[in-house]
């Protein structure tokens, strides 16, 4: 057995040491690439337990026109009376999600984290927030109860004041 | 323990006999000699199993073995430079950052005895630790003091090996790993804010993980998510938080990072770290002819341990005297106002009032993060290692040092001058002063502010580079001074020309005042000072990649100065703006 054989493999057109190991690596990026992905896919989560984001805000004829915070503290979310209808506001920043306060005063809502301030309406008057606020879903239930969706949202001047983002009363 | 070998001999170990001792004391004699009891202990087999060098006779070979027999101490030469242990040279910062790691570590595991990461509990047992529990306010005093402490430690290391020039070849990669563990002490902070539950640590967090959202193309909030279909249970926040704001999954993730998954990383990088240091000669200092070596025990050793008993006593001290913050319950829909983070995040907090969040929150720290870690790589001068010294880096120290003056100014402004509704308050003015809400913001047209910022960074790269000689700064600086005021005069009168202000008043462009004259000339100087003048002297003569590179560098940190005067000076917002992509510069 002197004499060096090629693998019987080799000759057939088999792989190769070289083409073996390549083959090997490339399996083995892979694999890690795989688990990675798996990993990182891992931690987005399908289910979340977070509060429905809808409510009922009680009869909106107990409203009073202007702004109530009524729903301020359970629900993050400013109720306007205006002479022809209600909408609703979303009490989140669009700068980076904190809740501004209502200044009466001076008309406008002004944010407790980096000082963005918005009109009654939403609209950004000054600071770095880069979007108006989020008119949320409202709706009249039958029986006159104020049902509000916080999941859907509406911050353009053309459609924010129309259905189903504002209600006539 | 003392230096010097003693030069008596000590008695050798074969004239001691345990036996006969033994045999003493089994005729009843008692052992009062605690020389006798010393002996009788340290020549036991159990302590000899334990400690194995032998009987220490303090010569140069114990002291050798000190070092390289121990485990914890191997990291050390055996033998090292006088010049090294200067401490006006080191000032032991980097050794302070890891003591200060490892105080953490063991305050941090105590703390995990008592505390539950759920919503329900976390701040129950905050309370818990405050009030009930034995010296519970104490070691979460320690744990909080120590966090703020190595935060600021760490800067002051990474300052001090830049100043030292100490990140040059060889070391170019291991300044890069010392970046990569400031940016995870920020991160290890960030994580352990959330903790506690109240107000302070959810407003922050929830300030924090938004930044997240405004990343671009990942965010469901930042520049081109859309095009991606991020949302906001999709995107790399819903990945972060684990749900859609910061509640209880957001809350154990953040424990898992904080007490797991960070630290051990971090002590994985750090002990990377210490093993360059020692594979590049431990010390940065230049080499005298015919330099003596010291020995590492007791030299060194005796003042690394003297430098952790001092900071253990600052920290006990300050944890003894001021108790950590801790505010009502996190409450998610109600905001205290003003709401600030931690302090070594008010920089940029700061920057969110002038930036939109995927500039300030995201693109800014990347690029500082980036910047730091090319350092080495766009700094060719090869003088100043191992030495502070101005006159042989004169670029490279001001523009490093006004980074990270403009940085702690920021800060700065963030702890002492921002009160309720982020208003502007001087530190001696009262909070309860009603301030009026600042004026309305405009947007300069995209076409205009466009090719300004194409303007800028095109001449900013290419200005530096045009005049071939030295300038004589007697007559260059007062020159450009004058030339700034001549601007800003010229844009005053042009200003007072147009006989149509109603087209400004309507935009809210501020009639032209004292405090912004005054603003916008000093803005145009010290741009023409850094970021002309500084590079036309010392680097146009530069490989042209990293002319570019630092360059750009350079440009975009005048670029945050001329963006912050813009706002606060004239009003503007935007300088080129793009709502439908979230794209907004």
């Amino acid at each position: 057995m002197a004499e060096t054989t090629t693998p019987a493999a080799l000759k057939e057109g088999g792989i190769s040491r070289r083409g073996f190991l390549r083959l090997a690596w490339g399996a083995f990026a892979v694999f890690v690439a795989g688990t990675t992905a798996g990993a990182l896919r891992f931690l987005f989560p399908n289910v979340v337990y977070e509060p429905s984001q809808k409510f009922n805000a009680g009869p909106g004829k107990d409203y009073p026109p202007g702004i109530s915070l009524k729903w301020m503290r359970e629900q993050r979310v400013w109720i306007m009376r205006e002479e022809k209808g209600m909408y609703a506001l979303w009490g989140r920043c669009t700068h980076l999600g904190c809740t501004p306060n209502w200044f009466e005063a001076d008309k406008r809502f002004r944010c407790p984290c980096h000082g963005s301030n918005f009109t009654p309406e939403g609209d950004v008057i000054a600071g770095p927030a880069p979007k108006p606020l989020w008119h949320c879903k409202i709706e009249l239930a039958t029986n006159g109860d104020l049902i509000i969706d916080k999941a859907v949202l509406e911050n353009r001047p053309a459609f924010r004041g129309k259905s189903p983002y504002y209600v006539t009363i | 323990m003392t230096g010097n070998p003693s030069p008596t001999p000590i008695k050798p170990p074969e004239k001691f006999s345990p036996s006969k001792l033994l045999a003493k004391i089994g005729k009843g004699a008692v052992l009062t000699d605690p020389e006798e009891i010393k002996k009788l202990v340290t020549n036991h087999q159990i302590w000899r199993s334990v400690f194995r060098g032998g009987i220490w006779k303090n010569t140069p070979r114990d002291r050798a073995l000190h070092i390289m027999g121990n485990v914890w101490l191997h990291l050390h030469p055996v033998r090292v430079r006088l010049r090294s242990l200067r401490f006006a040279y080191s000032w032991g910062l980097g050794g302070l950052s890891f003591w200060l790691f490892l105080l953490l570590s063991i305050s941090g595991i105590l703390l995990m005895f008592y505390y539950r990461p759920t919503a329900d509990l976390a701040y129950r047992d905050m309370k818990d630790l405050e009030f009930v529990v034995s010296f519970g306010w104490l070691w979460r005093n320690i744990h909080r003091w120590c966090a703020h402490a190595m935060v600021l430690v760490v800067i002051l290391h990474m300052v001090r090996v830049f100043l030292t020039g100490a990140y040059k070849p060889p070391r170019e990669f291991n300044w890069v790993i010392g970046v990569t563990l400031l940016t995870l002490t920020l991160f290890l902070s960030f994580t352990g804010y959330l903790l506690p539950w109240d107000q302070l640590a959810l407003w922050a967090v929830t300030v924090g993980t938004n930044m997240a959202g405004a990343a671009p193309f990942l965010g469901n909030e930042g520049p081109f998510g859309d095009l991606l279909g991020m949302k906001i249970n999709n995107d790399i926040r819903f990945g972060l938080l684990g749900g859609t704001v910061v509640g209880e999954a957001t809350l154990i993730r953040f424990y898992v990072l904080h007490c797991v998954f960070v630290p051990v990383v971090m002590g994985a990088i750090t002990m990377l770290h210490f093993w360059r240091i020692r594979k590049d000669t431990f010390s940065a200092a230049p080499y005298s002819p015919n330099e003596e070596k010291l020995e590492t025990w007791p030299h060194l050793v005796a003042r690394e341990y003297v430098a952790a008993a001092l900071a253990t006593v600052a920290i006990l001290v300050w944890a003894l005297l001021i108790n950590a913050p801790l505010e009502e319950a996190a409450n998610p829909t109600v905001t205290p106002n003003p709401s600030k983070a931690p302090w070594y995040f008010l920089g940029l907090q700061e920057l969110l009032v002038y930036f939109d969040p995927w500039i300030a929150g995201v693109l800014i720290p990347n690029v500082i993060i980036a910047g730091l870690c090319a350092i080495p790589y766009i700094d060719p001068n090869p003088k100043g290692v191992g030495y502070y010294s101005f006159k042989e880096r004169p670029f490279a120290n001001t523009m490093f040092l006004f980074g990270v003056a403009m940085w702690f100014i920021l800060i700065a402004v963030g702890v002492w001058m921002r009160g309720p509704s982020w208003s502007w308050y001087w530190p001696w003015e009262n909070w309860a002063v009603h301030k009026p809400p600042p004026p309305p913001t405009w947007d300069v047209p995209n076409w205009i502010g466009g090719s300004l910022i194409a303007a800028y960074f095109t001449a900013g790269i290419i200005l530096p580079r045009l005049i071939k000689k030295n300038l004589n700064w007697k007559i260059t600086l007062p020159g450009t001074l004058f030339l700034c005021a001549g601007l800003g005069l010229g844009l005053k009168i042009i200003h007072a020309l147009l006989l149509d202000k109603s087209a400004f008043l309507a935009k809210n462009i501020p009639i032209f005042g004292p405090g912004s004259f005054i603003l916008i000339v000093f803005l145009l100087f010290t741009f023409a000072f850094f970021g002309v003048l500084m590079p036309q002297r010392y680097i146009r003569s530069l490989a042209i990649g990293r002319y570019a590179g630092t360059m750009i560098l350079v440009l975009l940190t005048m670029s945050i100065l001329i963006k912050i005067g813009c706002r606060t000076g004239l009003n503007i917002k935007y300088v080129f703006s793009l709502p439908q992509f979230n794209f907004n510069i």
